[in-house]
């Protein structure tokens, strides 16, 4: 790794879940004496695998099993039990779970289903194992689960029903799905990808994603983490745990598929905030804050992690392309603007010293187009030179297989030249340079295939098209970015929560008045703009002479939620007059409309100026806590759903990413020649929503809808507001 | 011996239990001192879930009964199938 990557620091302290990982001895639990059955197998792994130490089968009724003695019971063994795999039917698990508490196991792996995933009856089943998990002190890997491999050379645990043990390598793979890590490993296997750990831990119930991050954190033979999550539960931990590997040395990337994008169930909320928070995007915010780099597929993935785990990090995002075919050269350059990678030309020198190695129809710019008839000595002095420049960070491969292709020549001089450029000196008559990765597309199938297998071997990740290569290096990079930004942690500002508090415990559950909620927002230091609620004429053209024209008036009552539509609303009201017979007028409308309201008042303040119109939101939900919600606003917000999303409470510069990633953020930054708002204010004016909605757990739903957000001088204001308490 | 209303003699609950243990050994491979009226099919008889089904057949061919197969399978215990069956005959 190069010296951006903060340093990884080997620490390796006592973990809870060493015996899960590096038992000294595993007893499985449950075994049969039938080939082809997940019990048998389990077992069979175990022996075959080569672990390091006494395998004991449970097989009550057997003799032994694949002639090992067998033991009737778990308490029978006479020997220390470090970690058990327990493959009885759902349910005796428990009884299996007692035996092993009477035992002192200290890690139990459940591979049985029949748990939450079946019913009610499954999830009582659940809930008794991770009691009795709980009270023993246990580490309990699933149930419902394919189970847990170690590759290491001095454990060679395979206690799982997955057929062959994986090539020992850098990457971790934790899945919540077990049937996925069988077709992982098959994968893995084809491209010549070892793994670390491999982890399938089903229904957690009791170890969790975020206890085997915090494992592999300071696993010395983990470098990355791949995650397969289909449901969140305690996100905060995740979240918190998460950020310690990315951000706490030795850090290590967290690459993570989330299934179940398509949006669903959004509760059918009444606030703008409610509907619009999907679940969908709530995880992206955890993710972003947790540092944790969502991927959408298996490949993207393993792409990315192959990168990282076999590369150099690059010291950044510019792009050398050597390619033998123009086309390709093209497609990769456009693919890699797109992806938010720089294809620079190269140093005049590098272009000088390839046009003396390359023929003169070459391209020497970049992509360097080495011309369809190139063999193994011109590319490998193409590379040399791309590798050499200083404008490159690293370097892509690409070849076709043409008639003079002598491909697997080619993949040798790649392997040769990317070992000299790791140590930094890429040809020996150049200059030395930092370390840069090198990745290859040999585009085909048939033809191509010892050519990648020469690759692969030599850890060089290959990608079949140069658009996946460049996707893989954009994950890169934002992992890059993700080590170089440290975590944003929210401070306090200074509010009045006890006003807050005395609104709150005086109000019904629903929605707050129009004037408690105002009261709310002031209280935390958001843009009000002077107000009174009044209940008589004289009384509101009192205040207005008072504080100045034009005014707004609108009625305060619980049960008018939706004032303009009848007529509860009254705007612009220049004189004292206005004032006076608008005030009766709105009285009247109401109480003629909506006979039943009960009216507190009518609400004078003073008009607002237009302004652009955004939302701030915030919401507490029940998986991924308090979140604040920031974007376009006004009447057309579920239209144009430009919102982003952020974990709750915020740092300040959490606050300036949302802005910046919604459409409003390029609007109130003077969109087409328009006016640059206050932009700092709508950032603190997130932050403090977003302490708001951390302070009070009643407060479940907040929309400010519109926020005007105006030119420094004139500043911010709150046009309205929503807040519902539970 | 009684006679059951067929002609066949009754049996009692102790022969009832002989005769479930000598077929849960056949089924199960497994020696008769493992067997108790509290043994569990799976947990203390090491059972497959493919035996179940050839217990409740060898137990309704021993005894010359047709068992319901769902409330059979439910049996987890010696004792359990021994007081159904006998509950059977009766």
């Amino acid at each position: 790794m190069t010296t951006t990557a903060p340093e990884r620091v080997p620490t390796k302290a006592p973990h809870s879940l060493d015996a899960l990982f590096s038992p000294r001895s595993v007893a499985v639990v449950g075994v049969t004496a039938t080939p082809g059955t997940v019990p048998y197998d389990i077992f069979h792994n175990l022996l075959h695998a080569g672990f390091r130490g006494p395998v004991y089968p449970v097989a009550p009724g057997k003799r032994a099993i694949s002639n090992v003695p067998a033991y009737r019971y778990l308490i029978d063994i006479d020997q220390p039990v470090d970690l058990a795999v327990i493959v009885f039917p759902a349910d005796v698990v428990d009884r299996a779970l007692e035996h092993c508490a009477r035992k002192g196991v200290r890690a139990v792996v459940v591979i049985s289903a029949g748990f939450r995933e079946v019913g009610p009856e499954g999830q009582q089943r659940e809930d008794r194992l991770k009691r009795l998990a709980c009270a023993h002190g246990i580490a309990l890997v699933g149930p419902n689960c394919l189970g847990v491999i170690n590759t290491d050379p001095a454990v060679r645990l395979n206690a799982s029903f997955a057929r062959k043990m994986p090539h020992a390598g850098r990457i971790a793979f934790l899945s919540q799905s077990g049937a996925l890590c069988t077709a992982v490993l098959d994968y893995a296997r084809e491209k010549q990808i070892g793994f670390s750990k491999f982890v399938s831990f089903g229904n957690k119930a009791g170890v969790a994603e975020s206890d085997l991050l915090e494992y592999l954190h300071h696993d010395e033979e983990t470098d990355v983490i791949l995650l397969y999550l289909e449901d969140l539960r305690d996100v905060r931990r995740l979240v918190a745990a998460a950020q310690r590997v990315t951000h706490e040395p030795p850090v290590k990337p967290i690459l993570a598929i989330k299934a179940g994008r398509t949006p669903q169930g959004a509760d059918a909320a009444a606030s703008h905030t409610g509907s619009l928070a999907a679940e969908d995007d709530l995880c992206d915010a955890a993710f972003r804050e947790a540092g944790i780099l969502r991927v959408d597929s298996i490949d993207e993935l393993f792409n990315t992690a192959i990168l990282y785990a076999y590369q150099p990090l690059p010291a950044g995002d510019r792009l050398g392309i050597v390619t033998n075919a123009g086309g390709p050269g093209v497609m990769a350059t456009d693919a890699a603007v797109r992806e938010g990678l720089r294809v620079p030309r190269l140093a005049e020198e590098t272009q000088a010293n390839l046009r003396g190695v390359l023929p003169a129809t070459a391209a020497v710019k970049n992509p360097v187009d080495v011309i369809g008839d190139a063999r193994a000595d011109r590319y490998e002095a193409a590379l040399r030179q791309v590798l050499a420049d200083p404008n490159v960070d690293q370097a892509l491969v690409i070849l076709t297989p043409q008639s003079m292709t002598d491909i697997e020549a080619i993949a040798q001089a790649v392997c040769r030249v990317h070992e000299a450029a790791r140590d930094g000196r890429p040809a020996a008559d150049l200059p030395r340079v930092a370390p840069k990765p090198v990745a290859c597309s040999f585009m085909g199938a048939t033809d191509v295939a010892e050519g990648i297998r020469v690759l692969q071997q030599a850890h060089i990740p290959h990608y079949i098209l140069p658009e996946w290569a460049c996707r893989a290096m954009a994950g890169v990079q934002a992992i890059r970015r993700m080590f170089e930004e440290p975590p944003d942690v929210a401070r306090r500002l200074p509010v009045d929560d006890m006003a807050v508090r005395s609104v709150l415990d005086a109000a019904p559950a629903g929605y707050l008045a129009e004037h408690e909620a105002l009261e709310v927002l002031e209280a935390y230091g958001l843009p009000v703009v002077p107000w009174r609620l009044c209940t008589t004429a004289d009384e509101a053209v009192g205040w207005a002479e008072a504080s100045g024209y034009p005014v707004t008036l609108r009625v305060v009552s619980r049960q008018v939620v939706h004032k303009s539509e009848i007529g509860a609303v009254a705007l612009d009201l220049t004189t004292s007059e206005a004032v006076r017979v608008a005030f009766d007028a709105l009285r009247d409308r109401v109480a003629a409309a909506r006979p039943d309201a009960h009216i507190d008042g009518l609400l004078v303040r003073r008009m607002i100026p237009a302004g652009y119109e955004l939302i701030l939101g915030a919401k507490r939900d029940p998986i991924f806590g308090p979140v604040v919600m920031f974007g376009l606003g006004g009447i057309y917000v579920e239209l144009f759903r430009d919102v982003v999303f952020a974990l709750a409470p915020l740092g300040p510069r959490t606050a300036r990413n949302m802005v910046r990633r919604a459409k409003a953020g390029r609007l109130v930054e003077g969109f087409r020649g328009g006016p640059r708002a206050d932009i700092a204010g709508i950032e603190e004016c997130l932050v403090r929503v977003g302490q708001l909605v951390s302070d009070f757990e009643r407060l479940v739903e907040l929309d400010i809808n519109p926020l005007l957000a105006s030119p420094a001088e004139r500043g911010n204001a709150v046009a309205d507001v929503r807040i519902r308490v539970a | 011996m009684p006679l059951h209303p067929k002609g066949e003699h009754l049996m009692d609950r102790s022969e009832v239990e002989q005769r479930v243990k000598k077929v849960v050994c056949r089924v199960l491979k497994v020696d008769e001192e493992l067997v108790e009226p509290s043994s569990h099919f799976v947990f203390d008889l090491g059972a497959e879930s493919t035996q179940s089904v050839e217990l409740v057949a060898a137990f309704e061919e021993e005894f010359g009964i047709e068992l319901e197969d769902d409330a059979a399978l439910a049996v987890q215990t010696v004792g359990g199938a021994v007081d159904f069956i006998a509950k059977h005959l009766e």
